[in-house]
C-alpha cells in the first residue's frame, strides 16, 4: 500500500467518523421530504421548482461541506499535532495533502450521489402529483449534478491553499467563501464591465476586472442548472472546455497547496 | 440560586412576549410583508448558482401578497394593490431567471385587467419567448393582450399564428380568429379567463378567475339585456335601472368587485369599481395602504 493510500484511508475513516458531517447529511435527506410539498408553491411549475430545490439543496450542502472540510483538515491535524509525528516519518507532505483532498473529494461525490438519487425519488413524487408539458430530462438532471461536484472539487482546492499556508481556521475558511461569492459573481461583473454599460468604467478599472475575472476561478461555468430545470440543450464543446478548465485549474490549486505546505515551518 | 432565579424571569420574560411579538409579526401591513428588492443585476450576482431558487421565491412572495389582497377583498375590505413594487418584483424575477412560467403567468394574470399595463406586460411576454422558446402559451398571452385590451388584431394575429405553430395545432390561429369575429369581447375574455384557470394549481389565482368571470358573467348578461331593448325598443336605455323597469332583466346583477353596475353615455356597460381591486366605490373608504 503506497503511502498516499494510507494518507487517503486514514482521512476517509477520520471524516466517516465525523458527527457534524453526519449531522448536516441527516438534515440534507430531510429535506429531501419537503421538496414535493415545497414544490406546490409553483403554479405552473411544479416539476421545474422540484428539480430547482433539489439542485439548490445539493448545491447549498456540498458548499457547507466542502467550506468546512476543506478549512479545516489540515489546520485540525497541525492543531493537534498529529502533523508533527506523522510528517516526522520519512513520508512526502505532497502524499499527505493529496491524500486528505481526494478523501474528502470522494466524500463530497458520496454525497452528491446520494443527494442525487434521493432527488430522484423526491421530483418523481412532485411529477406524480402535478405531471409537466415537458419531462425531466434525467441526462441533463446527471451532468448538472457532475459539473456541481466538480465546482466544489474546484473550491476544495482553493480552501486547500488557504488551509497550507494558514495557522488559523478562520483565513481557510472565509477565504473559501469570499473566493465561492467572487467567483460565482465574476462572469456577471466581467459581461457587465465589457459591455455598454462598461463605457463609463476608466480603462484602468477595466483592465483590473478583466485581470481578477482571469485569476478568479469562474464558477459560473458549472452551473448547468436551468439545463437541468428547463431540458434546455446541452452545448458538448462548453462542456468540453470547462472539464479541461476544471483540470488545470484545480491541478495548479492541488500543486500551490502542496508546494506551500512542503515549504510550511511546522516545529 | 441567583442565578436559578435570574433564568427563571428571563423565561417568564420570554413566555410573556414570544406571543404578542408573534402576533405583531402576522399581523404586519401587507405591503411590509411584500418589501422590495434590490436591483436585478446585483442581485444576480448575490444569488449565484440559486438565482433560481431566488426568482421563484419572489414570485411566491408576491403571490402570497397579491392572494392575501384577493382574500381580503372577499372579506370586503378594499386595499389597494402595490401594483408598481409588484411589477418590479416580476420583473426582478424574469431577470434571474427568464425561463420561469410562473413569472410570465402571474404578470398576465395580475397586470392586464385591473391595472391595465399592456404594452409592458406584452414586453415582458416578447422577453419570455426568447427564453421559452417551446411555450406557446407566451404568444397566446400575448395575442389576447393585443386583441382584447389593445384592439390591435394585427399584432394579435401574429403572436396567434406563433402560438398555433408551437401548440402543434395548427387550426388554433384559425379558430381564434373566428371565435374572435363571431363572438363579442366578452365572451372571448370569459374563455380566456377558463383558459387560465385550468392551467394553474394555486388556489388564490383561482379564487382571483372566479372574481373575474363571476364580473364578466354579469357584463355579459347586462349587455345581452341592452341589446334586447334596443331591438324591442329602437333606442338605447337610458339608465340601467330601465332594464329592470322593462321587465327584461330581473335586477342588476351584483358587481363582485364591490361596484355598482351603469351605462356610460355610449350605452357601454361600466362599473364604479372599474372592475378591479381597490377601485373607489361610492361611500366607501379607500385604504391607501393597509394599517388596519
Amino acid at each position: 500500500m503506497s503511502r498516499f493510500e494510507n494518507f487517503f484511508r486514514l482521512s476517509v475513516a477520520s471524516l466517516v467518523r465525523d458527527r457534524l458531517l453526519h449531522l448536516l447529511f441527516v438534515l440534507a435527506v430531510l429535506s429531501l421530504f419537503l421538496i414535493p410539498a415545497f414544490s406546490l408553491f409553483s403554479m405552473r411549475q411544479v416539476q421545474e421548482l422540484a428539480v430547482t430545490l433539489s439542485l439548490s439543496a445539493l448545491s447549498f450542502l456540498l458548499l457547507v461541506l466542502t467550506v468546512l472540510t476543506g478549512a479545516s483538515s489540515i489546520w485540525r491535524d497541525v492543531e493537534r499535532r498529529y502533523t508533527f509525528s506523522v510528517l516526522g516519518l520519512p513520508v512526502s507532505r505532497a502524499d499527505f495533502v493529496l491524500g486528505k483532498f481526494f478523501a474528502i473529494a470522494l466524500l463530497l461525490a458520496v454525497v452528491a450521489v446520494v443527494l442525487a438519487a434521493g432527488s430522484f425519488v423526491a421530483i418523481k413524487i412532485a411529477v406524480s402529483v402535478y405531471p409537466a408539458d415537458i419531462p425531466v430530462n434525467w441526462l441533463n438532471f446527471a451532468v448538472a449534478v457532475c459539473f456541481d461536484y466538480l465546482k466544489y472539487v474546484l473550491l476544495l482546492s482553493l480552501a486547500f491553499v488557504f488551509s497550507a499556508v494558514s495557522t488559523s481556521f478562520y483565513l481557510p475558511f472565509l477565504g473559501a467563501i469570499a473566493i465561492f461569492m467572487a467567483g460565482s459573481a465574476s462572469q456577471e461583473v466581467y459581461e457587465f464591465v465589457t459591455g455598454s454599460a462598461g463605457k463609463d468604467f476608466a480603462p484602468l478599472a477595466r483592465s483590473v476586472v478583466k485581470l481578477v475575472y482571469y485569476v478568479l476561478p469562474n464558477f459560473a461555468a458549472f452551473d448547468l442548472k436551468p439545463q437541468a430545470i428547463y431540458a434546455l440543450p446541452l452545448v458538448p464543446g462548453t462542456l468540453l472546455l470547462t472539464l479541461l478548465y476544471f483540470v488545470c485549474y484545480t491541478g495548479i490549486m492541488l500543486s500551490l497547496a502542496v508546494w506551500s505546505f512542503s515549504r510550511r515551518e511546522l516545529s | 440560586m441567583i442565578g436559578r432565579i435570574f433564568f427563571g424571569i428571563l423565561l417568564c420574560g420570554y413566555l410573556a412576549v414570544i406571543l404578542p411579538f408573534s402576533a405583531s409579526l402576522t399581523n404586519r401591513p401587507i405591503v411590509v410583508k411584500l418589501g422590495t428588492l434590490p436591483e436585478a443585476e446585483p442581485l444576480k450576482m448575490m444569488a449565484g448558482d440559486h438565482r433560481y431558487l431566488v426568482a421563484q421565491y419572489v414570485v411566491a412572495k408576491v403571490l402570497f401578497y397579491y392572494g392575501s389582497l384577493v382574500e381580503h377583498h372577499s372579506n370586503k375590505l378594499v386595499l389597494e394593490p402595490e401594483y408598481p413594487n409588484m411589477f418590479k418584483m416580476m420583473q426582478t424575477s424574469s431577470k434571474l431567471d427568464p425561463w420561469n412560467a410562473d413569472v410570465y403567468y402571474f404578470t398576465q394574470a395580475s397586470f392586464t385587467w385591473e391595472v391595465n399595463k399592456i404594452r409592458e406586460v406584452n414586453e415582458m411576454l416578447d422577453y419570455g419567448m426568447r427564453y421559452r422558446t417551446w411555450d406557446y402559451q407566451l404568444p397566446f398571452f400575448a395575442g389576447f393582450n393585443s386583441a382584447y385590451f389593445l384592439k390591435d388584431f394585427t399584432s394579435a394575429a401574429s403572436y396567434f399564428k406563433k402560438a398555433a405553430e408551437l401548440s402543434g395545432q395548427p387550426l388554433m390561429a384559425n379558430l381564434t380568429a373566428r371565435y374572435m369575429y363571431e363572438s363579442g369581447q366578452t365572451q372571448m375574455a370569459l374563455g380566456f379567463i377558463e383558459f387560465m384557470q385550468k392551467h394553474t394549481t394555486d388556489t388564490k389565482m383561482i379564487q382571483l378567475y372566479e372574481f373575474r368571470k363571476k364580473a364578466l358573467v354579469a357584463v355579459l348578461t347586462i349587455e345581452r339585456t341592452v341589446g334586447e331593448y334596443r331591438r324591442r325598443f329602437g333606442t338605447a336605455p337610458p339608465k340601467i335601472s330601465d332594464l329592470v323597469a322593462s321587465g327584461l332583466l330581473a335586477q342588476v346583477p351584483d358587481d363582485p368587485y364591490g361596484g355598482s353596475f351603469f351605462l356610460d353615455e355610449k350605452g357601454v356597460v361600466r362599473s364604479t369599481s372599474k372592475l378591479a381591486f381597490g377601485g373607489r366605490q361610492p361611500g366607501q373608504k379607500m385604504h391607501q395602504r393597509e394599517t388596519q
